[in-house]
């Protein structure tokens, strides 16, 4: 479903709405700092399109910036659409209880 | 497997404990002291430190507070060894950013629990 | 996995566990000569440390136990707990000592404790008690009948900075049961803008709840870490069905840990040196049983006192005053027997030069036979205790420069194995300690030559042999320079008389060219009681130990000379003494000012003399020395205080002391 709605908005990107934000493999608390002023640019738009079909490691510190990100979005109605996750990212966000207000499938405890 | 820098003073320690994890599969850089470790750490990225509390030159207090300044070492799990006796220790040793601690005496199968855990 | 073979570490572990006693020492011996280097503590509580985890992790149980009580005790002197004196030195020294010996049977393959190694410890054990033994336990029992916990975790900012990621602590709860995530919040401590987020920081917070009958130790075990850098609250989930589960019993189950006996607090009371610690002592039967028979005498006495004094006619004077007489006698007898408590052989002091004579025969290529004498003379348990490291210093002085190495020997027509003699004896009231040797003697001219060049003595000045033996006590005469050679521990012999000044003692040195030298150590039989002379000085009251009395006299008014720098001095036996004035020096009101009306007591200290200026004599009483210090500062030329026969409070004069104020006065 995530895939489905990744791809239409890969199309808006075109148009310069919606930007596309790739998550790097190692996704943990010493890339967190680039990811933000990247992430923080890309909410000017309004809507962001991740990718995080790359990522390899993750840690609660990712988790975190998007869960804050996505709160973001939600105060100035911008929207949060992925383009991919890969399992590690699934499953550490279905772990801590966060793939639901991150819109990610939902995988471990919870 | 992980890459681990032990840091310990007594070579026997240090010894037991890089033995133990190379058999387990990780690679091990070991270290004297603080200082060292710190030596060791800015041309190799670790993925866990084990630092014994009480070392000359720096002990592992200064050192774990020395690791936490660097920024590529905010998020690594170190863990102090230490002893039972030393319940202010551990907690000056949380204060300065240590991951844990590992009481001493462990032994080897103990170690290979903590490291796993700490490496998720 | 196959358990790992840690043996190799082994031999690694006892040649740094070697190292790491010796620089112990060391430290130990600095820090006892007066340095205040706080890294000494350091390394001495380091090499305990060390030694200790290594010993348990090898498996060496015995050692890690010794160790691991010595280190308790470090860590209250590195945390300044508690405060180096020359006991806890002594004590610590000894402890290198038996851990040593230790290391040595482990690596032999032998049982590392034995009786003296379990004294030791427990001795330890007593110094640290109250505290470790106030170390709980961790109650295992208890184990509630739990449907699972919930669980509020809420990071504090600074969480992730220490390594402790949660994603790891949830995966480890669900090791322990299943975990379900209630709910999932962002805390107050998130700023609102999106840019103004430190991504380093930790701002969420998770409501949790964990399925199972999981035991809340092995929870806390998983909180442990975070203990500070996350506000939790765990709350049991009852069992469906079952009736109240039972609130946990305040842990009566936990094990007893060994709580040793407290200690006596009399003892404190006694110790005239007003020592911090407490301590027990072993006492043998035969003190009890005479402590016994002693009471049984007294009661004798009051009775036959009750009968004379229910009817009494004068007629029974001559009873009553044998009755008195007889108390009299009963008291003095049972003072002396419960002060033998006290006593203890000074063999458990000599037990420990054998060792170190072994040590450094072989550090310093020297030959030496050891002989002990009178290891049965008891002492003062206060000044065994102290009495140890002046000890240890002088038998290293000895071999490291008195005796000579064997090719000198022989060149001298002397057997290649110097005798090195330690004897102790009872000599008046006064136990004597005796350090012997048969080597070179003080060497006359390097003492001048040192002395002269420390600024001691001014160049060209003649000197007798005692007065150059003399030499060697003074402050600042034994310096690095001579330290060096004893493996560089920097003890003075300044630091030896100090030691044996604040246990009421004197030491002294007679030497001769080529035979050798004999340190005299000189004693108080006990430190808690002397036998005092009372003096009036103005209103108050000062007693002077009898011991120290040369001779009490009336001078002239003429007799008396100032000196420049304030001081006076009157002559004595042909001899210049400085005067002190007790009504000046302690700043007594409405005391005789002029000398032909006072009373000068001459007291001598050290071979060195000096006039106590009093209003009057009131007569000799045995004194129980109080310690002022416990209460009050430390005063100068003052040891304590005691309860004179009127009831009121009298002060002890430090003979030690006022003559060092004296020989100021005469220096100036």
């Amino acid at each position: 479903m995530a895939g489905k709605r990744a791809a239409r908005h890969d199309e808006g990107q075109a148009v310069g709405k919606v930007a596309t934000v790739v998550l790097p493999a190692d996704c943990r608390i010493a890339a967190q700092a680039a990811l933000q002023a990247e992430l923080a640019q890309a909410l000017q738009g309004g809507a962001i399109e991740l990718d995080g079909s790359q990522v390899e490691r993750v840690d609660t510190a990712a988790l975190q910036l998007l869960v804050l990100l996505r709160r973001a979005l939600d105060g100035c109605s911008g929207t949060l659409a992925w383009r991919g996750s890969s399992a590690a990212l699934n499953d550490a966000a279905g772990l801590l209880g966060l793939a639901r207000i991150l819109e990610l499938p939902a995988v471990g405890p919870a | 497997m992980a890459k681990i820098l032990a840091v310990d003073d007594s070579a026997s320690m240090r010894g037991m404990v890089a033995f133990t994890l190379r058999g387990a599969g990780h690679e091990v850089t070991e270290a004297e002291n603080g200082q060292l470790a710190l030596e060791a750490a800015s041309t190799d990225a670790f993925d866990l430190v084990l630092a014994d509390v009480n070392m000359p030159v720096m002990d592992g207090i200064a050192m774990v507070r020395a690791f936490r300044a660097k920024p590529e070492y905010q998020g690594v799990p170190i863990l102090m060894l230490t002893t039972e006796s030393n319940t202010e220790k551990k907690m000056e040793g949380k204060a300065a950013g240590a991951t844990g601690w590992l009481v001493k005496p462990f032994d080897p199968e103990q170690l290979l629990a903590t490291v796993k855990r700490v490496l998720g | 996995m196959a358990a790992v073979d840690l043996t190799q570490f082994h031999k690694t572990f006892f040649e740094e566990s070697v190292e790491g006693l010796d620089a112990m020492e060391a430290a130990l011996l600095a820090l006892d000569s007066g340095s205040t280097d706080h890294e000494l503590v350091h390394t001495i509580f380091r090499a305990a440390h060390s030694i200790k985890g290594g010993a348990a992790t090898f498996g060496f149980t015995d050692v890690a136990a010794f160790t691991h009580v010595a280190e308790s005790l470090l860590e209250e002197v590195r945390s300044e707990r508690r405060v180096v004196d020359a006991t806890l030195t002594d004590l610590l020294l000894r402890s290198v000592d038996c851990m040593r010996a230790m290391l040595d049977r482990t690596a032999q393959g032998q049982p590392a404790a034995d009786a003296n190694s379990e004294a030791l410890r427990v001795e330890l054990a007593q110094l640290v008690e109250g505290k470790t033994a106030a170390v709980a336990v961790a109650t295992k029992s208890k184990a509630e009948v739990v449907a699972g916990w919930d669980i509020r975790f809420v990071a504090r900012p600074h969480l992730l900075q220490t390594g402790n990621e949660p994603l790891r602590l949830f995966r480890e709860l669900q090791q322990l049961g299943r975990l379900e995530v209630l709910r999932a919040f962002i805390t107050d401590a998130a700023p609102a803008e999106f840019a103004a987020i430190d991504p380093g920081q930790c701002y969420l917070g998770w409501e949790l709840r964990l399925h199972g009958a999981v035991a809340r130790p092995d929870l806390d075990a998983l909180f442990e870490w975070l203990d500070g850098d996350c506000d939790l609250t765990i709350a049991a989930v009852p069992a469906p069905q079952e009736v109240a589960a039972p609130a946990p019993a305040p842990s009566a189950a936990a094990p007893a840990v060994a709580a040793p006996a407290a200690a006596p607090a009399g003892t404190r009371e006694v110790s005239a040196s007003g020592s911090a610690e407490g301590g027990s002592i072993r006492v043998g039967i035969d003190k009890v049983d005479a402590l016994i028979d002693m009471m049984g005498e007294l009661v004798i006495t009051q009775s036959m006192l009750n009968d004379i004094g229910t009817n009494f006619e004068l007629s029974q004077l001559e009873r009553l005053r044998e009755g008195l007489a007889q108390l009299e006698r009963n008291t003095r007898e049972l003072q002396d027997s419960v002060m033998r408590i006290r006593m203890l052989p000074i063999g458990s002091v000599f037990n420990r030069f054998p060792r170190l004579v072994r040590d450094l025969e072989r550090k310093l290529g020297k030959q030496v036979r050891l002989e002990l004498q009178g290891e049965q003379t008891e002492l003062d348990k206060t000044v065994l205790e102290k009495i140890g490291d002046p000890l240890v210093h002088l038998v290293r002085n000895a071999i490291d420069h008195g005796l000579e190495v064997p090719e000198q020997r022989r060149a001298a027509g002397k057997p290649e194995t110097g005798t090195l003699t330690l004897d102790a004896h009872h000599e008046g009231g006064n136990i004597v300690v005796r350090i012997s040797d048969d080597g070179a003697g003080l060497n006359r001219e390097r003492i001048l030559a040192k002395a002269v060049e420390r600024g001691l003595v001014p160049p060209g000045q003649q000197l007798s042999d005692d007065e150059v033996a003399e030499l060697i006590f003074q402050p600042g005469f034994s310096t690095a320079a001579v330290a060096t050679d004893l493996s560089g521990r920097g003890v003075g012999m300044d630091v030896v008389r100090r030691n044996v000044h604040d246990l009421g003692g004197s030491v002294g040195v007679k030497s001769v060219a080529g035979k050798g030298s004999v340190f005299t150590i000189a004693l108080p039989l006990t430190l808690a009681i002397i036998d005092g002379l009372v003096t009036a000085v103005g209103e108050e009251r000062y007693i002077v130990p009898l011991i120290s009395i040369v001779e009490s006299l009336r001078l002239g008014a003429d007799t008396v000379r100032k000196i420049a720098g304030g001081g006076e001095v009157f002559k004595f036996r042909g001899e210049y003494l400085p005067m002190i004035r007790l009504h000046r020096a302690f700043g007594c009101p409405n005391a005789i000012a002029e000398i032909e009306r006072g009373i000068v007591v001459v007291v001598e200290d050290d071979g060195q003399r000096v006039g106590l200026l009093v209003d009057e004599l009131l007569g000799q009483q045995q004194a129980v020395i109080k310690s002022l210090e416990k209460h009050y500062e430390r005063v100068q030329g003052v040891s304590g205080a005691t309860i004179v026969s009127d009831g009121s409070v009298a002060l002890i004069v430090d003979v030690g002391g006022v003559v060092r104020l004296g020989r100021r006065i005469k220096a100036a």
